[in-house]
């Protein structure tokens, strides 16, 4: 008995391993002897100037090997005039690494400035600023400046959009579906926005080899996922606990919008970083103001439970705070991966909390989704934000 | 899933702070034009003024005429047998840390200057050594058959003999005449002829400077430019001459992509010679205007010593390379070390 039971367990094994080891002498035969089918074409070197800083009589550029062969960074110039410079730590970029040129210019302020670099092939590669502005230090001073910036943006007006809750605990269910519906519009709105900026961050500051749009895809999709999967744990330990479900849906909410607002507030500081003041204003005003239909997003639920000021406060915290930490990281140490990468996150997020939306007016008893008031709320949740997005 | 995000985080935190963990050991510092001190723990990448160890040297080439193989006819009429050999396969240093592949003439670009008085027979045996076709195409007068363009000499191993007498006088450029031209001559198929008169010029100090231009990324814009080759080279090797002293520039421009180029001189002004077939000067000026492969010849001296600039006042140009310098020495014996040409 125990014998055929072992020799079973061991076919199983057996029987797993056979076509692992065939992929092992399948991998060993392409990059051994068939190592001439994968000499396809011809690698070319190619590196991406990530971050232009301007320091007191220096330009500093960052510089990533994003090519699929290493490069050696040979020559800087300004303006394609050539310039003495220096490279930290070394010239020599492997894959992915990345380099500090440090090119020594008088440079003026609010001045356009195109910054080349050229490597050991005599390729040039360049970065165009729209204006220079000094690289902005991490003073106290500045990162007090951008959190009140965030509170304004983020906080502030969700704060507000909460004070929504009194009016739709007081309605009729119809008239609160269609209030959910609007949630569900204005959010995937939201979703869309975000998807956009990442793709205009992809298009202009990350190099090709990231493949920026599936890179967008991916992790919109894993976020997505792993929020619906902790949002349903979430969902279901609430209905087994003192937690209300109206609670665990908000709360939902609030993650989605603050990872939402958090890609806002890197907007808002790499936009300052970069100097240009007034896109930076559009930008604060602009968030603010919609930021109030976020408040009603996250009222919306909650207006089914009891009425709980220190949790919707908590709530308004958690959608609105992370635009301040957005702003910091966005100001002091702006990166276009990631702020794709949060961006993307922000996206994901939210799909996430449309389906819960959606699922939640279902389990009411609109099962089709096609109500007028689902139909007429989704719409003008969708209306109302383009609106906005062309007033502001 | 919660893990794959924080993974995705990791990530980011190690694309956004790139090499913190270098250590910043050794200090090393450079001072810019601009008289800016830079302190840096990295390397400095500094083309103007880095003394470059390329392997082309303008210094030579500066003053390096080849007369060719000297014999006489029947008739008496001198003939001059060269040998140029074209190949396209050199990778050069053409800037510290710069690669170009150079098609050459004799391996360097510029190829040489061949030099033959007025009347003699000139005899250019053309060996192919690329891999495309290639010609010579000489500026001048010569049959039709000898011209470089209808009789495109095969690669690995080609000749042809290019046979015609010298003419007219001045200084002419010489270059590769196969379609796509463009191609062959920015890569740097072209050189130099000088027709010396019968009755000799003055003697002089001599030289040559072919104004040119390297595309490095194949985008028909120039990345650099340069007299004879180097960007910056003159500069970090400046041209000693001496006081009192009569200088003769031959100035070929064979700058592709840009429809002029020029040559400013400082604390002086020089005599010009457009194409240098006339034997009386056109100008006296310190600024000429050159055009695709025009040309002509400078004469002047310096009354006093010490460094004086020449470079294009195209200021772009200048500062892509083509900016030298000539070391004035003074000189207190005057008509000494002059120089005659033409054998
Ligand atoms: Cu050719």
């Amino acid at each position: 008995m125990e014998l055929s039971d072992n020799s079973s367990k061991i076919k199983i094994i057996v029987s797993g391993l056979i076509p692992f080891a065939f992929v092992i002498i399948m991998m060993a035969y392409i990059f051994g002897p068939g190592a001439d089918l994968l000499d396809l074409g011809i690698p070319l070197p190619e590196i991406t100037i990530e971050k232009v800083d301007f320091h007191d009589s220096e330009i500093r550029a960052t510089v990533r090997n994003t090519g699929p062969i290493p490069v050696e960074i040979s020559m800087a110039d300004v303006n394609d005039r050539i310039q003495p410079a220096a490279v930290e730590p070394d010239r020599f970029l492997e894959r992915f690494e990345s380099a500090l040129v440090r090119i020594p210019f008088e440079w003026n302020e609010a001045e356009p400035y195109i910054i080349g670099i050229t490597i050991g092939d005599g390729t040039r590669f360049e970065k165009e600023i729209e204006a220079a502005a000094p690289a902005l230090e991490p003073t106290i001073d500045l990162a007090i400046f951008f959190a009140i910036i965030g509170t304004y943006v983020g906080i502030i007006p969700i704060m507000i959009g909460l004070l929504w809750l009194p009016f739709i605990k007081k309605i009729s269910k119809q008239k609160f579906h269609f209030f959910l519906a609007l949630t569900a519009g204005l959010l995937f709105f939201l979703a869309i926005d975000s998807i956009e900026e990442a793709v205009d961050v992809s298009n202009e500051s990350l190099a090709g080899s990231f493949n920026g749009i599936l890179l967008i895809a991916t992790v919109i999709v894993l976020s997505f996922l792993g929020l619906l999967y902790s949002g349903n744990k979430l969902v279901s330990r609430a209905n087994s606990s003192k937690l209300a479900k109206p609670v665990a849906i908000a709360l939902m909410i609030s993650i989605g919008i603050g990872l939402h607002n958090f890609g806002e507030g890197l907007a808002i500081g790499a936009s300052v970083g970069l100097g240009s003041v007034a896109f930076s204003t559009f930008l604060i005003v602009g968030f603010a103001l919609h930021n109030t239909t976020e408040g009603i997003a996250i009222a919306a639920p909650m207006s089914r439970g009891k009425l709980m000021i220190r949790k919707l406060a908590a709530m308004g915290m958690i959608a609105g705070a992370p635009a301040i930490f957005g702003a910091w990281l966005g100001g002091f140490v702006y990166s276009p991966f990631t702020s794709i990468i949060f961006l993307s996150i922000g996206a994901g997020a939210i799909f996430q909390v449309i389906i819960v939306i959606l699922k939640w007016i279902r389990d009411e008893g609109d099962s089709t989704l096609s109500s007028a008031s689902v139909a007429s709320g989704f719409a003008i949740g969708m209306l109302v934000m383009y609106l906005t997005s062309i007033l502001i | 899933m919660i893990l794959v995000i924080f993974v995705i985080f990791g990530i980011s935190i190690i694309m956004i702070f790139p090499a913190i963990s270098e250590a910043q050991s050794e200090q090393k510092t450079f001072v810019t034009h601009s008289g800016a001190v830079v302190t840096t723990s990295g390397e400095v990448l500094d083309p103007l003024y880095t003394v470059s160890s390329v392997e082309f040297d303008p210094d030579e080439y500066l003053r390096n005429f080849e007369y060719g193989r000297l014999s006489v006819s029947e008739t008496g009429q001198t003939i001059r047998d060269y040998t140029i050999i074209a190949e396209d396969d050199k990778i050069q240093e053409i800037s510290p840390g710069i690669f170009y592949n150079v098609w050459t003439f004799n391996g360097t670009v510029p190829g040489p200057t061949i030099r033959a008085t007025e009347g003699d027979l000139v005899r250019v045996h053309f060996i192919n050594n690329g891999s495309k076709e290639h010609t010579i195409h000489f500026h001048g007068i010569h049959p039709a058959g000898m011209d470089g363009v209808f009789e495109p000499v095969g690669g690995n191993g080609g000749q042809f003999i290019y046979e015609f007498e010298a003419g007219p006088v001045g200084v002419h450029p010489y270059h590769c005449h196969v379609m796509p031209l463009e191609e062959h001559i920015v890569h740097g198929l072209y050189g130099v002829f000088i027709v010396d008169p019968k009755e000799k010029r003055s003697p002089a100090d001599e030289m040559v400077m072919v104004l040119n231009g390297l595309d490095t990324d194949f985008d028909t814009e120039n990345n650099f430019y340069a007299v004879n080759t180097i960007p910056f080279y003159y500069q970090h090797h400046p041209i000693q001459i001496n006081t009192n002293e009569l200088i003769r520039v031959y100035v070929v421009n064979m700058v592709e992509f840009d429809p002029i180029n020029n040559l400013h001189l400082h604390g002086n002004l020089y005599k010009y010679y457009p194409t240098g077939t006339d034997l009386v000067p056109s100008f006296y000026t310190d600024m000429i205007t050159l055009s695709q492969t025009e040309r002509g010849i400078m004469e002047f001296e310096y009354e006093y010593p010490g460094k004086y600039l020449f470079h294009a006042h195209k200021v772009e140009f200048s500062e892509k390379g083509w900016v030298g310098i000539f070391l004035v020495k003074d000189n207190p014996d005057k008509n000494s070390q002059k120089v005659e040409y033409g054998t």
